[in-house]
């Protein structure tokens, strides 16, 4: 099969799921105005939502692996989604809120959490080891377990009701009513995306190592940048207005990998559609595992994405 | 004159890479740089191309500071094939190919005609054809140096700067990438600057030679005056015999293990 007929196949798959999804587990019980909220007003705020938190977290993922070179690094194992974690945490304890440029305290705190997390990691990868695999990911590991420490610590000092708001919201979640959170998530998504786009010709060079982009031209060092710089604001605002929800950046975009292959001409839309769509499947999901209650989405996507990362490992380590 | 470095040094936190080297290359110039490993070779090719700054003296490309490029337009000039690397890719070699004309191109320019042409030229030149839409992770190694050299070529620079481009070959593809590079400085009119450990092919074929020990520069003059018994001593704390070639005059070395 063509990359293109691929690519049609799998919007046809995201567009059926986007469908299909608000309407899985609909009890048609009570008045039809009822109904209709139920509908407008909950699911499909969710469902979209959740596509569009997928689509950032994926393309974030895709970000990494290519930067790195690494199918391993992505903002969730390097740190940069637990800075960004602290960085809420802080803000919801010290309670401070503002708003500038529509941006809310707990978004810009936690913007500055996955910035402060990822020059951690690029500068210590970079001027002290260089970028080998073992070594940035330990370094990722390292500054995940300081940042998840000091949540901890925050959460200790804060009273009952706010720690347990804390834990639950650390476990990722895309409760949603209405359309608010989505009017503030898409702007940051679609900023990133838009960008990853315009770099995608540099991204495809980037694989190809750092000596060989500069000399075809790229200049890496703003090259990444811009894209450390985008992918922090939208790692950050997903982390603001759902938590963490791990792992989508390392399954979505490995899994586009194998059957797109490595041209970021086709990788990025792939990884877009699939992104938004795996989420708002293991959203789906969460609704219907315990029914009527719900899991938190982290937890199903942090299951799957446990054993997926094994998996990764032992491919990653017999290659090299 | 093309390139033209004079008393530059390259520091990496407090080491001092290369020394006061000096060097002119003039359009249609055959360079070979050599040296013992960690004399600074590679590292003055990489100078060439902005990956690592000069910490002291001039780089002129083309009559202009080095440091007053930017990439995109010095890769218009100067194209690199690296030591080693891509062979871990899963681009097809076509797709690696038109992406090394990423410096003709700005984000919303069309595909030319002219693109064309030069890639499928690019590809002519160095044998890819037979298997320009596998996997570079597919190919042999030979097959792979082969592919860098074209996609180097498909940058269309009047410079090719090459590391080593024959360290991981057999004798024959040794002779099929020396062969390449001589007709691309013979009847393309490119300039060849190419570090390389194989004295005999640089005193053979080459225009000149620099011979680099410990970051400075010991030698560096006409390619036929290059072997010399002494020279070779200080170079590589080695002792040579010579011989000579029984096609033609010139000599070779010969590493003595005696």
């Amino acid at each position: 099969m063509s990359i293109k007929r691929k690519l049609i196949a799998l919007s046809l798959f995201t567009v059926l799921v986007v469908i299909i999804s608000p309407w899985v587990d609909f009890a048609a019980a009570g008045s039809a105005e009822i109904q209709q909220m139920i509908i407008y007003e909950l699911r499909i705020p969710r469902v979209l939502f959740a596509f569009t938190a997928g689509c950032g977290l994926a393309l974030c993922g895709m970000v990494f692996q290519a930067m790195f070179r690494n199918p391993l690094a992505t903002p969730f194992t390097l740190g940069v989604a637990s800075g960004a974690s602290l960085g809420a945490a802080i803000s919801v304890y010290t309670g401070i809120s503002f708003t500038i440029l529509g941006l809310s305290a707990t978004s810009l705190s936690a913007f500055a959490g996955a910035l402060i997390a990822i020059s951690f990691v690029y500068s210590i990868s970079r001027f002290r080891f260089g970028f080998s695999g073992e070594t940035l990911l330990l370094t990722g590991v390292a500054i995940s377990f300081f940042f998840s420490s000091l949540i901890l610590f925050i959460q200790y000092l804060s009273n009952v009701a706010d720690s347990f708001q804390i834990i639950r919201w650390l476990m990722g979640s895309l409760t949603v009513v209405g359309y608010q959170e989505l009017k503030q998530l898409l702007p940051f998504v679609t900023l990133t995306a838009v960008v990853i786009i315009y770099l995608s010709r540099e991204l495809n060079l980037l694989m190809a190592g750092d000596e060989i982009a500069t000399s075809r031209g790229v200049s890496v060092k703003y090259v990444r940048y811009a894209l450390f710089f985008v992918t922090s604001l939208c790692v950050g605002a997903i982390v603001a207005l759902c938590g963490p929800i791990g792992f989508v950046g390392m399954m979505v975009p490995h899994i586009c990998r194998l059957i797109i292959g490595e041209d970021h001409r086709y990788l990025i839309p792939a990884t877009l559609l699939f992104g938004g769509s795996f989420l708002v499947i293991c959203d789906t999901l969460a609704r219907l595992v315990i029914a009527p209650a719900e899991l938190p989405v982290g937890v199903i996507t942090t299951l799957l994405g446990g054993p997926f990362f094994l998996w990764l490992l032992m491919r990653y380590k017999s290659q090299h | 004159m093309l390139i033209n470095a004079h008393d530059i040094s390259v520091r990496m936190s407090d080491k001092t890479l290369i020394e006061s080297i000096s060097c002119d290359v003039v359009q249609g110039d055959y360079l070979c740089i050599v040296g013992p490993n960690g004399s600074g070779k590679s590292t003055f090719l990489k100078t060439l191309i902005a990956i690592l700054p000069i910490h002291r003296g001039k780089l002129m490309i083309d009559g202009q500071p080095i440091s007053q490029y930017r990439h995109k337009k010095l890769a218009r000039l100067i194209s690199y094939v690296p030591q080693s690397g891509g062979n871990h890719l899963t681009f097809t070699v076509d797709d690696y190919v038109r992406m090394a004309r990423y410096s003709h191109h700005h984000v919303f320019s069309e595909w030319q005609a002219h693109d064309n042409e030069v890639v499928e030229n690019a590809l002519n030149i160095t044998e890819c054809q037979p298997f320009r839409y596998r996997k570079i992770s597919t190919l042999s190694g030979g097959e792979c140096q082969r592919v860098m050299i074209a996609a180097a070529l498909a940058q269309d620079t009047p410079v090719l700067i090459l590391d080593e481009p024959t360290a991981f070959l057999d004798p024959h593809h040794q002779v099929a990438v020396h062969q390449l590079i001589r007709e691309l400085n013979q009847q393309h009119n490119k300039t060849i600057i190419e570090v390389t450990h194989d004295i005999n092919h640089a005193a053979q074929h080459s225009k000149h030679v620099l011979a680099l020990l410990d970051g400075k520069c010991l030698w560096h003059g006409p390619a036929e005056q290059f072997l010399d018994a002494e020279r070779l001593q200080q170079l590589y704390q080695q002792a040579f015999v010579f011989a000579k070639h029984p096609h033609h005059d010139r000599l070779i070395a010969v590493a003595d293990e005696s």
